[in-house]
């Protein structure tokens, strides 16, 4: 989930030039946050209440709700600022830092073969360290 | 009238579909609002609002997981929140055959199966936007994709 910075008019670019594994996102998109699934997860059950009692519950959103609360893989915020403490000091993209915690791949292989764009921005070891890492703070969280 | 603006502002904006910002799932912050300006000869007035979304957008060789809803021989679709994506049969692994018989219909190989509600991993190979909508086809014939335990 991604949301872009208001930058002003920009022109959009052709939609068949946009390429994931290039990591080429668009004007709008190229330098927007992205949150993990779980993040998107805090955010959405925290409007429920007051949507529902406007009676403003759109389609898109509980379908993302429904979503995001069924592959979301962070219990609590805590655990949410851990694993962002561990992707911030790579040289990842955000878009990059997303997708490693959202798929949370066991070993660097499956990683870089999932998120081609990461490439040689971090080493083979020290990408399974971070996906060890990761994988810890899932399994002991509360 | 602020909290007005901010009523329209979520029941306008939220749950829109564009080709150029995706999906537009939810507003998490006003940043500002303008003063209004009345539009001539309509008697409504305008605000200019400035604000932060959660959007949705898929985008070409993203891999993402989804929940399969429907089976059948041409291929199965699968939803990732608000996004529908259809998995042809050329682009599932060769070794899974789609069985019209088996309750409900699903693609299966000796130890896999797929049908409604399994979760899979999917690549998006392409996707098609119109003037409300994304139209997702994606692929799970490449290595670490497919059926999720």
């Amino acid at each position: 989930m991604r949301m872009p910075k208001n930058r002003g008019p920009v022109r959009p670019q052709a939609e068949e030039t946009l390429d994931a594994a290039r990591l080429e996102l668009g004007n709008d998109f190229q330098e927007a946050e992205c949150l993990l699934i779980s993040e998107v997860r805090v955010l959405l059950e925290a409007q429920y209440d007051a949507k529902k009692e406007d009676k403003n519950l759109k389609e898109v959103y509980t379908k993302t709700l429904e979503y995001v609360q069924k592959f979301s893989r962070y219990t609590n915020r805590d655990t949410i600022k851990e694993v962002r403490a561990l992707l911030k000091p790579t040289e990842l993209e955000a878009f990059e830092c997303a997708q490693l915690g959202n798929l949370c791949c066991s070993e660097w292989e499956e990683a870089k073969s999932l998120v081609p764009s990461i490439g040689s921005k971090i080493s083979d070891d020290d990408l399974d360290s971070l996906l060890k890492q990761m994988d810890s703070l899932k399994k002991y969280q509360g | 009238m602020r909290e007005f603006v901010t009523k329209r502002l979520y029941q306008d904006v939220e749950g829109t579909c564009t080709g150029r910002y995706g999906y537009i799932v939810a507003v998490v912050a006003i940043m500002d609002i303008k003063m209004g300006k009345i539009i001539p000869g309509l008697g409504s007035a305008e605000f200019e609002v400035q604000y932060s979304a959660i959007l949705f957008k898929p985008f070409r060789n993203e891999v993402m997981d989804a929940v399969v809803n429907t089976v059948n021989k041409i291929g199965f679709f699968a939803s990732a929140g608000p996004l529908n994506i259809f998995v042809s049969h050329s682009l599932i692994p060769a070794d899974m055959e789609f069985d019209p018989h088996t309750n409900p219909p699903s693609f299966h190989s000796e130890d896999i199966k797929i049908e409604k509600g399994t979760l899979v991993r999917v690549k998006i190979s392409g996707t098609r936007i119109d003037a409300t909508e994304i139209y997702a086809i994606g692929t799970i014939k490449e290595d670490y994709l497919g059926v999720i335990e």
